[in-house]
Formats: C-alpha cells, sequence, structure tokens
C-alpha cells in the first residue's frame, strides 16, 4: 500500500499527471456519454483515430519545440503546406503518391529550417516569427495550388481509414512511427540536451552544448512530424486545400500547455498524448452530452454554438488545473525539507 | 601542475584579483580561504571558464593555457563544484550527472544500462541516498549540492575545484565527502578547497592559500600555520576603516531611546531557527555572518516577503504583520537589496525614476504624478544626501555598480522611513561609494531613523554599527558591542566558535 | 560571419537602421510609414486623394485606439490576445442592444465596459495568481468570449447602431477630417494620461522592466498587471463599438485580425516584448505603419498570395531591424 502510494506521488511530480488526469477524466466522459459499447466499437475507434491523428501528432510535434524554448504557431498551416505539395506533385508531376508524400515531409522540413533560421539564429522572438511564417506559407500554398482540388488514390485513403486484423485503425500506424522516431530519439544525447537547453541554455553551453544546434534538431524533427501529420490529413481528406488546419496552430500550443508542458524544459511526449487527447474527448463528450440532453428533455434544441462554447469552456478550465503540477513539485519539495528538519533535530538531540 | 600567476580582474570599479596568484600540485588538498570578497571565487570561476581575467597568465604543467569557456576548462582537466550549482533543475539526477558525457552505445543512443551503471556507481560512493529518476527541485539543498560534486566528480578531473560545497552538507555528508577527497588525492588528483569553516582546514587540507582584497598574502602548510595567525591573514589590520564611535557601554544597548523592533525566538523555516534582536530608534544594527547563515531571511521576513514560522515581533509597539512588502511600505520599512540587478535596480528606466520608485510606489493609483514632479523629487534626494549620479534622465544601467546602489539608498532615505532594512548593500561596490554610503546612513541614524544592514563585509559593520548580532546556522551566536567589537571575536563568532559550537564544527 | 564585398555595405547599412530603429522607434516607425505610402502611391497615383488619406487616417485611429490597451499590457510584461475577441462581442453587443436607435447608446456602453473589465479580470488573475503563459491562456479566454458571442447572436448578430452615433464616426468634417479623430481627442490623452501622468502608469513601468524590484518596492504588482488588462478589456471594448459604428451592422469575429495587428502595431512602434519599455506614441506610429503596409498590399492589387508572402517577408524584415533577443554568450 505505501508503495502504491510513494509510485502515485512520484507520478503526481511528474509533468504528466494533470494532463492525464484531465485526460482520464475526459476520456471517461466520452465512453459514459457515448455508451461504452459504442464506444469501443472497431468503428467509432477507427474514426476517432483516423479524423484525430493529424492532430494528435502536430501537438507532439509543437511538444518537441517547447523542450527546447521555442514554438511555431505556424504549424497548422504548414499542414496545409504539406497537403498541397502532396497533391500537386502527384497531379502535376505524375509521381507516385508515396514520392509526392515524400516531397510533402520535405516542404514541412524546409519551411521549419527557415523558422529556425528567424528564432534559432536571426534570434527574432518565436511569436511573432511564428506569425510572419504563417503569411508567407499560406502565400506559397495558394502558389501551389490556388484553389482546393486534387485526389488521392482510392487504395491509398481506404487504406488509411480501414481496420487491420478488423479491429486496430490503420492510422495508429502513423503514431507509432512517430512514436518509435520518439523513442529512438529520446535514447540519443538529444533526449536529454533538448531539455537543457529548453530549461537553462546557459548551463547547457556550459556543459559543452550548442543550444543554436539541439533547436535545429528539434526544428527538423518537428518538420518531419509535422509532414507526417501532414500525411495522414491528406489520407483523411483525400483532397487537397491551401487554406486548412491554420488555427492548429494556437490550438496545438494550447493542448500541449494544457498536457502539462511550460515554456522551456519540461514536459514529456506523454503530456502532448493526453493535451491532445483531453481536447478531442471533451469535444466529443459535449456533441454526444447534447445528444443525451435532446433525448432526455423533449424539444431541447441545442445548436452546435453551446458544444464550441461548453468545450473551450472546459479547455480553459483545462489549463487552469496544471497548477496542479507546479503543487506537486512544491509538495514534494517541502517534504524533503521536513525530512532535512527531522534529521536536523536528530542530530541536536 | 596548475599555476595562475599576476592575477587582475575588475568588475566595474571594484577590484576583485589584484596580482593574486594560485598553485596545484597533483596529490595535494589546498584550501582557499579569505574572507568575504576576497577575491578567492573570481579565481575560482576563472579556472573554471565562467569570468575571463583582465590580465595574469594561467599555466598547466608549464605551458601557458587560455580558458576561454566552460568546455576549454575542462579540456585541461579541470571541473569544479559550483556554490550555486550548475544543475539544472527540471531535470532529473540521472539526467544532470551525464549531461554533455553521455556514454555512447549502439546507433548513436545513449547506453542507458551504462549511464545508470555509471550514476548509480557515483550515488554509491558519495553515499547520495535519492531516486535517480527524480527531479533536481525536488531533491533538498544539501543532496543537490552533494550532486554537484560528484557531477565535478565524474568527469575524472585532474583539477578539481570546491567552492564551498560544505555549507549546506550535513555531518555525515561532510565525512563522505572528505573521505571522496581523500581518495582523489592518493590518485594524485590536485584539490583547491574553498571552506569558511576552519575545522575542516585542519582536518582535510595539506596546503593553505590566504587572499585578502584580491592578492594573495599567505601560502603555509597546514602543519606550520594555527587557527589564530589565519584569521590574522584572513582580516589583516586596517586601521583607517576604523570610524571612531563612542562606545555605549558594555551591553551596548542604548538608554533612554524607545525600542522600535523586538524580535523574540524568531524562526522561519528551514533558513532561520532562534533569533532575538533589539533594535532601538535612531541605531545602527549590523548584522554579520558567512554566507547562508540565514540573514538574508531574517530581514526579508520583517519586510513581509518571508514568512514567520515561530516567534513574535514587535514594531513600533505593535506586533509586526505585514503580508507583503506593500503592508511594509505603507508601514515605515524600506528595503535595500545587494541584489541590485534582481532584486532593486530597474535597468531600462531612468535615474530619477529609480530614485523616486518608493514615492511611486505608495499612494493612490490614479493620483496625478508627471515626470516633472519625478525630476524634482529625485533631484531634491539628490542634491539633500548630495549624492553624484550621472543626468537624472539617463537609464539606471548606465551608472556603475556603485552608483546603482546610491540610487537604492536615495530612493528609501527619501522616502524617510523609521526601519531601513539593508541586505548586503555594498556587495560589488567601490570604496569611495562604500564611504558615501555609509556617511549618508549615520545622517538618516542621527535624524532618528533605524537601520538594519546585513554585510558579508564585517570591516565596514565596525565601521558604522552600533551593535553588531552575528548570525550562524540560523542563530545569533554572538552580539558585539563596545569594546567587544573587535576582529577576533567577531570571526569566532561567524565560525560559530562561540556559546553552544565552541568547537567551530556544523552540528 | 564572413561578408563577402558585396554583401558588406548592404549589411552596414541594415546595422544602422536597425540602430536608428531602436534608438528612435517613433521616428522610424513614422518614416516607415509614410515611406510605404509614397511608394504605394509612386506605383499607383490613384492612391493618393483626399477621400484616400481620409480612410487610412481613419483606420490608424481605429488600430491606434486597439492598440493602446496591448501597448500598456505589453509594458507591464504581458499580452493580450484577447483585444480581437472582446472588440468583435463588443461590436455585436452593441448593434444587438442599440437595433438602431440612439437613445441606447449608453446601455450598450455600459455592457461593452462591464464585459472588457470582466475579460480583463480573467486575463489578469490567469496570468499573474495562477501564473499561466500569457499567450496560450489570453487565447483560450479569448476563444471563449467569440463562442459565447456565436451563442447569444447564434450565429447572426441582429441589429445596427444608431444613425447618430454612427455618423459621430464616419461623418467627415470638411470633407475630409472623419469625426472619429473627435475620439481620439477623448481617448489619446486618457491614455498619456494613466502611462506619463498618473501614478499608476509609473508603477506599471517599472512592474515590466523587473518585476521583483517592484515587489520589494512595494508595489502591488499583481493588481497593477491585472488592472493593464482590465484597461486593455475596456479599450478594445470601446473600440470595437467605434469599429462597428464605422462599419453599421455587425457579424462575428469581424475584429479578430485586430488581436495580432494591435501586437505589431505595438512592436514596430517600439515597445519591447521584455516589458518596461514602450511609448504610446510609437504605437500610434506602429498603429500607421500597419495600415500603410495593408493598403499597399491592396492598392499594389497584388494576388492574394503576392500580398500574403509580401507582408509576410515584410513583417520579418521589420522584426529583425527591431526586435532581437540577445545571445546566451554575453
Amino acid at each position: 500500500m505505501a508503495q502504491v502510494r510513494e509510485s502515485f506521488s512520484r507520478f503526481r511530480r511528474t509533468p504528466a499527471f494533470t494532463g492525464f488526469v484531465l485526460f482520464t477524466f475526459a476520456l471517461t466522459l466520452n465512453v459514459i456519454l457515448q455508451g461504452p459499447a459504442n464506444f469501443f466499437s472497431p468503428n467509432s475507434l477507427g474514426i476517432l483515430f483516423s479524423s484525430n491523428m493529424p492532430f494528435l501528432i502536430i501537438v507532439i510535434a509543437q511538444g518537441v519545440l517547447l523542450m527546447s524554448g521555442t514554438m511555431d504557431i505556424s504549424i497548422g498551416i504548414q499542414l496545409a503546406l504539406v497537403n498541397v505539395v502532396t497533391i500537386m506533385t502527384v497531379q502535376e508531376w505524375g509521381l507516385s503518391f508515396v514520392m509526392g508524400s515524400l516531397f510533402g515531409v520535405a516542404a514541412a522540413i524546409v519551411a521549419s529550417v527557415v523558422l529556425w533560421v528567424l528564432i534559432s539564429v536571426i534570434r527574432l522572438p518565436d511569436l511573432l516569427a511564428g506569425f510572419a511564417m504563417t503569411y508567407v506559407i499560406r502565400g506559397v500554398n495558394v502558389f501551389i495550388m490556388n484553389i482546393p482540388q486534387g485526389t488521392v488514390a482510392r487504395p491509398f485513403w481506404q487504406a488509411y481509414s480501414s481496420l487491420l486484423l478488423g479491429f486496430i485503425p490503420a492510422s495508429i500506424i502513423a503514431l507509432a512511427v512517430v512514436l518509435a522516431i520518439w523513442a529512438y530519439l529520446k535514447r540519443t544525447p538529444f533526449g536529454t540536451h533538448v531539455y537543457a537547453v529548453g530549461a537553462n541554455p546557459q548551463n547547457a553551453f556550459a556543459a559543452g552544448i550548442s543550444p543554436v544546434k539541439v533547436q535545429l534538431q528539434a526544428f527538423m524533427i518537428k518538420g518531419l512530424f509535422t509532414g507526417i501529420a501532414g500525411i495522414c490529413l491528406t489520407l483523411m481528406t483525400a483532397s487537397g486545400n491551401p487554406l486548412q488546419a491554420e488555427d492548429w496552430g494556437l490550438r496545438s500550443l494550447a493542448a500541449a500547455i494544457i498536457g502539462g508542458f511550460t515554456f522551456g524544459g519540461w514536459g514529456t511526449i506523454a503530456c502532448a498524448v493526453f493535451g491532445a487527447g483531453f481536447l478531442v474527448m471533451i469535444q466529443n463528450s459535449v456533441y454526444f452530452l447534447f445528444n443525451w440532453l435532446a433525448n432526455v428533455i423533449p424539444g431541447l434544441m441545442v445548436t452546435s454554438f453551446w458544444h464550441n462554447f461548453i468545450a473551450d469552456s472546459i479547455i480553459f478550465l483545462g489549463l487552469l488545473t496544471t497548477i496542479i503540477t507546479v503543487r506537486g513539485q512544491r509538495e514534494a519539495l517541502r517534504i524533503n525539507l521536513e525530512k532535512k528538519y527531522m534529521k536536523r533535530g536528530e542530530s541536536i538531540a | 601542475m596548475f599555476e595562475t600567476k599576476e592575477m587582475g580582474k575588475r568588475f566595474d570599479a571594484v577590484v576583485a584579483l589584484n596580482g593574486a596568484s594560485l598553485k596545484a600540485y597533483p596529490g595535494e588538498i589546498r584550501a582557499l580561504l579569505g574572507s568575504n570578497g576576497s577575491g578567492k571565487s573570481t579565481m575560482i570561476k576563472i579556472l573554471a571558464g565562467v569570468y575571463g581575467p583582465d590580465s595574469g597568465e594561467i599555466s598547466v604543467d608549464g605551458k601557458v593555457v587560455s580558458i576561454g569557456s566552460g568546455t576549454a576548462s575542462r579540456q585541461h582537466g579541470i571541473a569544479t563544484a559550483f556554490q550555486e550549482l550548475s544543475l539544472i533543475p527540471t531535470m532529473s539526477v540521472l539526467d544532470n550527472l551525464m549531461l554533455g558525457s553521455e556514454p555512447k552505445g549502439k546507433f548513436g543512443m545513449v547506453d542507458r544500462a551504462e549511464a545508470r551503471q555509471k550514476v548509480q556507481a557515483l550515488l554509491d560512493r558519495f553515499g547520495i541516498d535519492c531516486d535517480m529518476d527524480a527531479y533536481i527541485q525536488t531533491l533538498m539543498p544539501s543532496t543537490q549540492t552533494m550532486l554537484e560534486v560528484a557531477k565535478a566528480v565524474s568527469q575524472k578531473p585532474r583539477l578539481l575545484l570546491l567552492d564551498e560545497v560544505t555549507a549546506p552538507l550535513y555531518h555525515d555528508e561532510i565525512q563522505v565527502l572528505f573521505r571522496i577527497v581523500r581518495e582523489l588525492k592518493a590518485d594524485g588528483v590536485s584539490i583547491i578547497y574553498v571552506t569558511h569553516r576552519m575545522s575542516e582546514i585542519f582536518e582535510l587540507c595539506d596546503q593553505v592559500t590566504i587572499m585578502r582584497s584580491g592578492e594573495t598574502v599567505k601560502e603555509a602548510s597546514t602543519n606550520e600555520i594555527d587557527l589564530d595567525e589565519i584569521v590574522f591573514h584572513m582580516t589583516g589590520q586596517y586601521p583607517e576603516a576604523h570610524a571612531e564611535k563612542e562606545v555605549a557601554g558594555d551591553s551596548g544597548e542604548p538608554t533612554g531611546r524607545e525600542v522600535l523592533l523586538d524580535v523574540r525566538n524568531l524562526a522561519i523555516f528551514p533558513s532561520v531557527w532562534d533569533v532575538n534582536m533589539k533594535a532601538y530608534k535612531g541605531e545602527i544594527i549590523g548584522i554579520a555572518g558567512l554566507q547562508g547563515q540565514g540573514q538574508p531571511e531574517f530581514i526579508r521576513s520583517l519586510l513581509g516577503a518571508a514568512q514567520i514560522t515561530g516567534g513574535s515581533v514587535q514594531f513600533d509597539g505593535k506586533k509586526l504583520d505585514f503580508k507583503s512588502p506593500v503592508d511594509a511600505v505603507n508601514g515605515g520599512v524600506g528595503f535595500v537589496s545587494g541584489d541590485r540587478k534582481r532584486e532593486a535596480v530597474f535597468p531600462v528606466r531612468s535615474i530619477s525614476e529609480n530614485i523616486s520608485a518608493g514615492k511611486i510606489a505608495s499612494g493612490q493609483l490614479g493620483a496625478y504624478m508627471t515626470g516633472k514632479f519625478i525630476k524634482e523629487f529625485s533631484s531634491g534626494a539628490v542634491e539633500k544626501y548630495n549624492i553624484k549620479i550621472g543626468r537624472l534622465e539617463n537609464p539606471a544601467s548606465s551608472l556603475s555598480g556603485g552608483n546603482q546602489q546610491k540610487l537604492v539608498i536615495a530612493r528609501w532615505i527619501a522616502m524617510n522611513p523609521t526601519l531601513l532594512l539593508l541586505d548586503d548593500p555594498t556587495k560589488g561596490v567601490d570604496v569611495h561609494s562604500r564611504r558615501e554610503i555609509h556617511k549618508i546612513l549615520q545622517e538618516c541614524a542621527a535624524g532618528g531613523m533605524t537601520v538594519i544592514i546585513s554585510s558579508s563585509e564585517y570591516e565596514e559593520l565596525f565601521g558604522i554599527a552600533d551593535r553588531i548580532y552575528v548570525f550562524f546556522e540560523g542563530r545569533v551566536s554572538d552580539m558585539l558591542a563596545g569594546a567587544r567589537k573587535t576582529d577576533e571575536l567577531l570571526v569566532a563568532a561567524m565560525m560559530g566558535m562561540t556559546g553552544q559550537n565552541k568547537d567551530g564544527e556544523a552540528m | 560571419m564572413h561578408n563577402s564585398a558585396v554583401l558588406r555595405p548592404i549589411t552596414n547599412l541594415f546595422g544602422k537602421v536597425s540602430g536608428f530603429a531602436n534608438r528612435n522607434p517613433t521616428r522610424m516607425a513614422i518614416i516607415l510609414g509614410l515611406g510605404l505610402y509614397a511608394f504605394t502611391v509612386f506605383q499607383v497615383p490613384g492612391a493618393f486623394s483626399v477621400q484616400a488619406i481620409s480612410t487610412l487616417f481613419m483606420m490608424t485611429l481605429l488600430l491606434s485606439f486597439a492598440s493602446a490597451g496591448q501597448t500598456m499590457v505589453l509594458i507591464g510584461g504581458g499580452m493580450d490576445f484577447t483585444v480581437g475577441a472582446v472588440m468583435s462581442v463588443a461590436a455585436m453587443i452593441t448593434t444587438s442592444i442599440m437595433r438602431g436607435e440612439d437613445g441606447r447608446f449608453l446601455q450598450a456602453f455600459a455592457v461593452c465596459m462591464l464585459l472588457g473589465a470582466a475579460v480583463g479580470f480573467i486575463n489578469g488573475v490567469c496570468t499573474t495568481k495562477v501564473g499561466l503563459p500569457a499567450l496560450v491562456v489570453t487565447l483560450a479566454i479569448g476563444n471563449v468570449v467569440t463562442r459565447m458571442s456565436y451563442l447569444v447572436t447564434a450565429g447572426t448578430p441582429v441589429g445596427r447602431v444608431g444613425p447618430a452615433f454612427a455618423s459621430s464616426v464616419i461623418y467627415r468634417h470638411f470633407g475630409f477630417i472623419p469625426s472619429l479623430a473627435l475620439y481620439a481627442l477623448i481617448l489619446f490623452p486618457l491614455v498619456f494620461y494613466i502611462l506619463y501622468r498618473s501614478r499608476f502608469g509609473r508603477q506599471l513601468y517599472l512592474v515590466g522592466n523587473n518585476p521583483e524590484a517592484a515587489r520589494l518596492c512595494g508595489i502591488n504588482v499583481n493588481k497593477i498587471k491585472t488592472i493593464s488588462y482590465m484597461i486593455s478589456g475596456m479599450l478594445s471594448a470601446f473600440t470595437g463599438m467605434l469599429g462597428v459604428g464605422m462599419l453599421q451592422a455587425s457579424r462575428n469575429q469581424m475584429f479578430d485580425a485586430y488581436a495580432y495587428q494591435s501586437l505589431i502595431a505595438v512592436v514596430v512602434g517600439g515597445t519591447s516584448f521584455a516589458g518596461g519599455v514602450g511609448t504610446y506614441g510609437g504605437t500610434i506610429a506602429g498603429s500607421m505603419v500597419m495600415v500603410m503596409l495593408n493598403n499597399m498590399l491592396t492598392a499594389l492589387n497584388l494576388s492574394q498570395r503576392v500580398r500574403e508572402i509580401t507582408l509576410g517577408l515584410v513583417l520579418v524584415l521589420i522584426l529583425v531591424m527591431y526586435n532581437r533577443r540577445k545571445g546566451v554568450r554575453q
């Protein structure tokens, strides 16, 4: 029992704790409101994963940047960039979808490196640099594709929304790839250097780590993940649209913060997953809640405006709860200080 | 061997090093001693690559080298455990200890097993009882310090610099540290050991180098030198610094004056344990002590910026009940911090705004307050106390450290508080400015203001304080007044060699 | 690091311009704004007319009103992303309360002020007491406010502003001075008073420059910051009213772009992200730069895509001149 309590209190101190609690709360709510049978049916799980995969992955990408002490609010429009590059290289140059996707990923990496130059090398404020980049990329997107158009070959998008072995959503493969890449990176020196640079660039520099270089790596990884997310988006919509997903830049940031990230050196990939999951589950829950209410209370008419209002209010409240993690850290420090007090008391006696 | 010769280093107007030298031979533990401000920390930081020296040369094995960065320092085989710690609080113990020197495994990955093994071995060797996955910020200060030392030792240095690492440590941890330092010595490592604790020198060190005012004044073997001689070399004789003050009787408490502040059994968890103090109106109270003995917390508690956890404080006949500095300032308390950059100066704002900050802080928010008013107010203060500082509209950052400090003091005396608190106000301030500051404080006290001044440089307290309370480990170890205001008694009290701690050992 | 002989004069010139911009941000912004306009007129002579100048004047005034609170918040070391949302909601409230009748102006005004103050208060508490990053939390609050307006209007705001109120904004005295300028006669002195002539303004600069020193000086840092957010909220709400007075009818999210526009106008005007530095005069000049930039991009009749890329690149260029952070090594 004491052991369970100990490991719980240790978990409470990790960055992902509030994110986990919020996610669990939202998930439970969603399952109850949707009905476990419906929620866990392979089809609905498949749709849940396939339609939210792009967002989940860009929150992870945003998280990598937050670890290194910066951020990218143009990440949303970069998804559209991947989308239009992929579609148009296939349509205009006659490439295969796979080759087109590679071009799409490359475009996201190039955009990320450009932003790295602005933020890490020229040292512009990351928020405003990202804002300026949003305009540039939006313009480039329209250059590449002036109006929504194009298609993805049927086998590809069908594969994306299919169920492997009849119950595993195929879109999970994208998440698995991202997590596998991260699992590898986490085990390289980059995995710790990124935190050192995010938390205290001076001390990191003193330890022989180049903050600018580490941020370049972080931006490139973010670019790669954004590319993967963009391919998911392309497979999901099976068409091209140069002006989509723009507001995901700020949304991804909010999700990451709710999940437990702070600006610089604090937060794990689990935070990103929980934060994104919380946003998605709350959206769903509110939808099902109003469905349920409409059944219970005859004549209740609820517009989608109510959904959005309640969902965004809960997201705001979710942000407020991140203070719990901070409290957990303070608590741990207090416990240790009290230990010290006792130790001192003993030695005096 | 490592050697520094003729080292010079200035910070603004303050000379930190003035031709100091230091030698470190293999297989030797050398104590580097000196009072606060003697330049020993600067010397350590130059060797660690944190500061660049203005003059002098550093040689390793007879070859002159330059140490331009922390990386360069490490390449020369130097590792440093800093007093202020170089650990990253939001990272785990494991990651901190391996940062920048992760063991390489397959496919460019860090060999986690080896890293854990290495860290575990280090933790075992240092007897540190902590989870290697715990975040540094959740560990207690003594553990953090042990980890800082462990991190330095793990770099397998040829020269190990330990900058006052024992201050936050407990008895058993100190024993572990000594054991390891002796092991390193046996392996031929040079160790430079900075400490304030006299007993440690004779227990651990082979040689001592004593610095004073940026110069190296004595080198000796611990066999040839005794404690009295060390204290003599550390404190020296500065007759001109002793501005004569009349002796007000042995207890030193003035008669016929009102008590302004009465502190009884004050405790501030976890740094102050039991402090008793009385301050009368018009008195200058000095607070002496080594760094980190609870003085800053004590002063901040009077300002409502640190939470009192025990005891009581009477201020001006009433129970002191300041919830924040806002209350304290309204209650007639002023505070001058020695940490100018963080706590006192508004660098991009003008000199006049800086001087008027106290005036700006108190009163109706909507009140009419023009730039002209601020300028007049500040020029009034400048004239009254004859403070010479550049043009009033220049930013405060254009001033030297000494002038910035005068600025902050002018800010408060212009408010004419009943109690003025100063926390190490002359840190990094040149001699000339310091003298002016003392003059101003004495004038204020003559006008009835009570001044409580904490200082890391005790010569200055002798000069201006009526009575000196000496802090040691969160308690008052002695109170010096009148004829008892001597170097010897003060140094003894600072080292805890009075009252309950005769042996000078941390509990 | 190694500039070629060809590049050196360019980088030297850029360094000089950048130095001037940092020393005299207001003057630089005025030069920049007028330069942009001159370039526009040079390319498109039709852009030079009494009508056009009058409109540009009006747009500049509106943006400078919207940026006033943002200036204060940034000086205090925060950031307010609710400016756009509050403006839009205030516009919605104004039309739906007034419904074309001037007599209900005061009601609309009171509700808008209340809303602005409430949003600002929440912003302030969340950034100071709860300690959340200003960018994220004000954004989230702005979203809630926007959603609320959709909820209240069911997607389509109703009503119009009263005719007298509308003409108090858009009437052009002597044919070219927009009536909006009369509001400037009230608002500018008010903002200047708050920033430069009141104890609050003085405290705000100190808080933004060094919050810890301000606290130890006896300034209630959280209170000052919260008040700055509340002022920003109220000024945004009032600007929203004026904005809808100009356009007569409201629609949801009509002024959302002002969140970023105001932020950039403030930065171009020389207010630093680090806090403690900035002038409202600079912000007014910065607002002119933004308006002139938008005007140029419209007047040049560029395609949407060229316009956006140009806007992005010009912003980068302006940022490089102004707001570079310090490096790790010093």
